[in-house]
């Protein structure tokens, strides 16, 4: 028997392709604002606090992994976990959104923390076309990870409103770890670009 | 599904050695890369992967060959379970009517805002569970 590939999974790839594109046009404008500014990127970069964001990075990318585990719950069918809530290795597809869902709102509050720390310090929206451009960047990113967040919600309230996991349930869980899976590698390239490069 | 990957990776490709002649051309002829064209065509390349990549997956994923594929199979092969399609929906409505509100409120008073979030988050969870409420709770 040959499983056709799920349609609700490839339309949301081809999405995603086209969110590619989208995130190409800020690296474009990033990388064309630097070549025609370094001078101020050498001032300007200096501000930002690199450990602090790396942490911050490393928990979004983990927030990827405990959303795998959730999608081999999903794909089990298990919505809940079957044995105490420290035993993980029974966990359902509940709680492991649960967790995703905690580390991508820390991800958040970090960037909502470095936001008001370089605003002390003088980079603003408006302060330069650096601040402009990181803003941009990070903050399209963040509403990006925000959104996912609303998602993951409405991901878990599906698998709570249903007295029996199915297919459908399982196919919205794939969907928006696509999406996470997407966010994440974004930042990623984001993370590089700005932080690590200068 | 093995030629889509195959074009799909093509485009991949191609892509990616524009990019390098882009990249080096305009190097060469202004003295740094120009950077637009430079990024915009190297995650051109990159959305053709991620595509390929995809189909790739699902390929090997389906263990076997659909039967579009394949020249002995008749048209009741294909004739299975697709996936769920909503008949009609007013939510779509909703949620971009509210979204118009929304957008317009950013671009003209703020206080629209106010009034098109509450609707956008009604929409929302209104399309999201249209099929987990009513009639078609299970």
């Amino acid at each position: 028997m040959v499983n056709r590939p799920n349609v609700v999974q490839v339309g949301t790839i081809v999405w995603l392709g086209s969110e590619v594109m989208f995130f190409a046009g800020i690296f474009a404008i990033y990388f064309t604002l630097r070549g025609a500014a370094p001078e101020l990127w050498a001032t300007e970069s200096a501000k930002l606090t690199v450990p602090f964001s790396a942490v911050n990075t490393v928990i979004l990318v983990l927030s990827s992994v405990t959303c795998q585990f959730g999608v081999f719950a999903a794909e089990r069918l298990q919505a809940r976990r079957t044995a105490r809530w420290w035993n993980w290795s029974k966990w359902g597809a509940i709680e492991w959104f649960y967790l995703t869902f905690a580390m991508g709102a820390i991800f958040i509050i970090g960037q909502v923390l470095e936001y008001a720390m370089l605003t002390q310090e003088w980079l603003t929206i408006n302060s330069s076309p650096y601040g402009t451009i990181f803003y941009f960047s990070t903050g399209l990113h963040g509403l990006h990870v925000t959104a996912g967040l609303v998602a993951f919600l409405f991901v878990i309230g599906r698998m709570y409103s249903v007295s029996r996991f199915t297919h459908r349930e399982a196919t919205s869980a794939i969907a928006i770890s696509y999406y996470w899976h997407f966010v994440d590698v974004v930042w990623i390239g984001l993370f590089g670009v700005i932080y690590l490069l200068k | 599904m093995k030629t889509n990957t195959g074009m799909f990776w093509i485009v991949s490709a191609f892509f990616f050695a524009s990019w390098v002649a882009y990249t080096l051309w305009t190097w060469l002829e202004y003295g740094y890369p120009e950077w637009v064209g430079a990024v915009g065509i190297l995650l051109a390349s990159a959305l053709g992967a991620f595509i390929a990549f995809y189909l790739g997956r699902a390929h090997k994923a389906q263990g076997g060959e659909l039967p579009e594929d394949r020249l002995d199979a008749n048209i009741e092969d294909g004739d299975s379970e697709i996936g769920h399609y909503s008949p009609w929906s007013w939510w779509p409505m909703v949620l971009g009517a509210s979204l118009a509100v929304t957008f317009l409120g950013i671009a003209t008073g703020v206080w629209l805002v106010f009034i098109g979030v509450p609707l956008v988050v009604i929409a929302l969870v209104g399309w999201v569970f249209e099929y987990y409420r009513g009639n078609f709770a299970r």
